[in-house]
């Protein structure tokens, strides 16, 4: 066994022990049940496809449900793992729902143009950090209550986005500009023959896989989204930078007595947040081509699922990220049932499920332990 | 001293010293936020595409430049004039406000539409800004009240299609009864709403500012749901996703305004007797000892005898029933049935409890201020290219600022004696209860 699969198993490991750890008898009874419901409905499916929990098997197991899955994922992911370093840090930014929409604006404004659909990307981070860069500066240098500038941050977005629109579109939902999906799809080096062309002799490509085909046949974002959950959990867990974060949301007086500048350690995290959140928000967007600001923008919430997808990912990057897959799985499941029209459920309470879960899941697992000093300003010693 | 003497002495002194600094930090909020919302009007204005500027900005100004004669040495037209925005804006809400000043007269006329708009839009926000007040005083922060406000508004509108036609031709009895009936309606059903996360909080420890957040998007799904189709809810002579409409018996009686307003005086009335009542009840009963307690010391308050659990499900439950209420004088008052799309009252409510430093009689000044921006944003998108959204940003804006007091105390150092000194009272403004009034 090679040492990156010992430590990708490690890190299950510590996952499964996170997911566990402190839980209630109740709590795993839930999971427990999940998971025989879950071999129940492969079984029913597997022999007897023409029942209801067969169909819905079939629509689980659709490559279009997976490849909906990533592709729902990336945003929520995105903003996660922004939200983990802001928090881990000592600062909690509830306003991730705030930069989605801000970015997700700004990214399509770029696309527009400059007509690059990666310097539209660049244009909806630069956005999305500069608006968590007011938002640092009021968290860290005034003091503010990070709730409430968190708040701030969503509402700011949230008039500003559609506002911006109008002045510059005439509407609150923009042109339509170029996707990602008419970029080609990245290529993955040895892997990248094997995705569309057939291997000669057995006369089979990695896309034709069934369900686990979507992965090689996704957009950009999808594997930048990999790429960045990977490269957090290690930054986080193995870096110097990932040690300072950490402390400054357990001891933030520790790591000043170290010598480390807890506001500088702060104001990196939360731009990080910003940053991430950017590369979420205008993914989002470039993915369809258009932004719609009308009700609670297109964004729709997915910022404030990325909070709940790494508290029930206690904090883990890789948590974090399988419980965004959890969230997004359920979105793209119910799309996929109604675009295949399996049950007769109405899309309106359909669209209910996702949010009905993350309460439902907040409610038995709600106990995710906050750093502790998150929330709080921190005053370093030597000013006064 | 006893720990309840002690806490109640801590209080009163948070109360007389932050008051003053309350009030002069929101004005400082609203007035650094129009000031940045008239940067955003000049920058969209660069942006946006005109014949002719509506606003000129040169250097040196036309002052200077009549004397000297020569043309100005910078000069930037802009598409959006923001003082004439801002005057659309704060003066439009009063609505045929004639001030001439040759003549030196002022005359308004306070019955007229505009103004109806803003008392109703005050109304209604009310309601729902000491409805987050009351959860805010607790220590839970409620997101929701939007929400609340749509299953009370919803719960209003369904069950008086039902009760309203029993009271056909009753006369004057009709509204006696029904108007009560459908407030307790939106009361019982936002209370529901609003236990519900206060449950979550206090029994699962699930995050309500979460929770809450989630709960609004359920509502508005459900009450699509409810009303998008004939065989339930749905108006079938209609288009649009509503109810049909309530009979006029069972609707607020316009008093004094024009019934085309839509506008109450008899439903603002019941929202300053809700203000002063939601006062009183925090500030001079055993609940309200209990509530606030909670709010600012919940291991005090569980030491002294506070059922925290109870408080926080119980001030989620009233908190849900006020912004029901609001939801409930939506529907009998503005709309006369239930429709999709509610504007954002419970999002609004929550600037409003903030702005008032979570004070119920606080609320009803900013309430009015709220009310002001929305109605006069009507007038914007009327009267002007400006996007209405701008009081959106306007709201964020204040929102922002009124949360860093910090800022504001270091800029009163700055320049005098302003504001108070006192390093203690430092975020006055938080979510663990915070202010304080009497």
């Amino acid at each position: 066994m090679s040492s990156a699969t010992a430590r990708l198993l490690g890190a299950v490991r510590r996952t499964n022990a996170a997911l566990f750890e402190g839980r209630s008898t109740l709590q795993q009874g839930v999971v427990v049940v999940a998971l025989l419901f879950a071999v129940g409905l492969t079984a029913a499916g597997l022999l007897f496809p023409s029942t209801d929990a067969g169909r819905l098997f079939t629509v689980l197991t659709a490559d279009s449900t997976l490849a909906a899955t990533l592709r729902l994922s990336v945003p929520i992911a995105f903003a996660a793992l922004g939200g983990i370093f802001a928090e881990k840090a000592g600062v909690i930014n509830i306003g991730l729902e705030g930069l989605l929409i801000i970015s997700a604006f700004a990214g399509i404004y770029a696309v527009d143009m400059t007509g690059s659909v990666w310097i539209g990307l660049f244009g909806g981070v630069v956005a999305s950090t500069l608006l968590a860069a007011l938002f640092a500066v009021v968290c860290i240098e005034f003091k503010a209550d990070q709730i409430i500038a968190g708040l701030a941050v969503w509402l700011i977005a949230l008039g500003l986005a559609p506002f911006a629109s109008t002045v510059i579109y005439g509407g609150k939902t923009s042109t339509s500009v170029t996707t990602l999906r008419t970029l080609p799809n990245m290529n993955i080096p040895v892997l990248s023959d094997l995705l569309v062309t057939d291997i000669p002799v057995v006369d089979f490509a990695l896309v034709d896989i069934p369900f686990f085909g979507a992965l090689f046949d996704a957009n950009p974002t999808v594997y930048l989204m990999f790429v960045a959950v990977a490269l957090s959990w290690y930054t986080l867990n193995r870096t110097a930078f990932g040690r300072w974060v950490r402390a400054s949301g357990e001891n933030p007086k520790a790591l000043d007595t170290a010598g480390v500048d807890v506001h500088r350690v702060r104001y990196a995290a939360v731009l990080l947040s910003g940053v991430l959140s950017g590369v979420g928000g205008a993914a989002l967007a470039l993915g369809i081509g258009q932004f719609t600001g009308s009700g609670p923008t297109m964004v729709n919430g997915k910022g404030f699922i990325a909070i709940v997808a790494y508290l029930f990912g206690n904090y883990n990057p890789i948590g974090a990220f399988l419980s965004t897959m959890l969230f997004a799985g359920l979105d793209a499941t119910q799309l996929t049932l109604q675009a295949r029209d399996v049950f007769q459920v109405p899309r309106p309470l359909v669209r209910t499920v996702p949010y009905i879960t993350v309460i439902v899941v907040l409610a038995l697992f709600g106990r995710t332990r906050t750093p502790d000093a998150a929330g709080d300003p921190y005053e370093s010693g030597e000013g006064e | 001293m006893t720990l309840r003497d002690r806490a109640q002495a801590a209080m009163k002194r948070l109360v007389t010293a932050s008051r003053t600094e309350r009030i002069l930090i929101s004005a400082s909020a609203l007035l650094l936020s129009v000031f940045i919302g008239g940067l955003i009007i000049l920058g969209a204005g660069r942006m946006a595409e005109c014949q002719t500027a509506a606003y000129t900005l040169a250097f040196p100004g036309s002052f200077v430049t009549q004397f000297t004669g020569g043309s100005s040495l910078f000069a930037m037209g802009f598409c959006y004039d923001p003082f004439a925005v801002y005057d659309k804006l704060f003066l439009g809400a009063l609505g045929n406000v004639v001030i001439d000043f040759s003549t030196m007269t002022f005359s308004w006329d306070p019955l007229n539409g505009q103004f109806a708009t803003t008392l109703a839009e005050t109304t209604i926000l009310a309601f729902t800004g000491v409805a987050v007040a009351v959860a805010f005083r607790a220590g839970v922060f409620n997101i929701g009240a939007q929400g609340q406000l749509v299953v009370g508004a919803l719960l209003t509108a369904v069950a008086m299609l039902y009760v309203a036609p029993l009271f056909a031709g009753t006369g004057v009895v009709a509204g006696l009864v029904l108007l009560p009936l459908g407030i307790l309606f939106g009361a019982l059903g936002g209370g529901a709403y609003g236990a519900l996360p206060g449950a979550l909080k206090a029994y699962a420890d699930a995050n309500e500012v979460i929770t809450t957040i989630m709960l609004n998007f359920v509502a508005t799904s459900v009450a699509l749901y409810l009303v998008s189709d004939a065989s339930r809810f749905k108006d079938p002579e209609s288009l649009a996703n509503q109810t049909k409409a309530l009979p006029e018996f069972s609707q607020f009686p316009a008093l004094l305004f024009r019934a085309r307003d839509d506008f109450s005086l008899l439903a603002l009335g019941l929202a300053v007797l809700a203000l002063v009542g939601i006062w009183y009840l925090l500030t001079r009963t055993s609940f309200g000892y209990d509530v606030r307690t909670s709010g600012i010391q919940p291991d005090a308050a569980e030491y002294g005898g506070v059922d925290a659990d109870r408080t926080i499900v119980s001030s989620m439950a009233l908190s849900g029933a006020l912004a029901g209420v609001g939801g409930a004088i939506y529907v009998l008052m503005q709309l006369g049935n239930f429709q999709t799309g509610v504007p954002s009252y419970g999002f609004d409510g929550i600037t409003v409890s903030i702005l008032a430093g979570n004070n119920p009689l606080g609320v009803g000044f900013a309430a009015l201020l709220f009310g002001v921006l929305q109605s006069g944003s009507i007038v914007v998108q009327v009267g002007s290219d400006v996007p209405p959204e701008l009081v959106g940003v306007l709201r964020g804006l204040i929102i922002l600022f009124v949360a860093m007091p910090e800022f504001f105390r270091l800029l009163g150092r700055k320049f005098g004696t302003l504001l108070p000194e006192d390093e203690q009272r430092r975020g006055a403004v938080a979510t663990d209860g915070g202010g304080s009034d009497e």
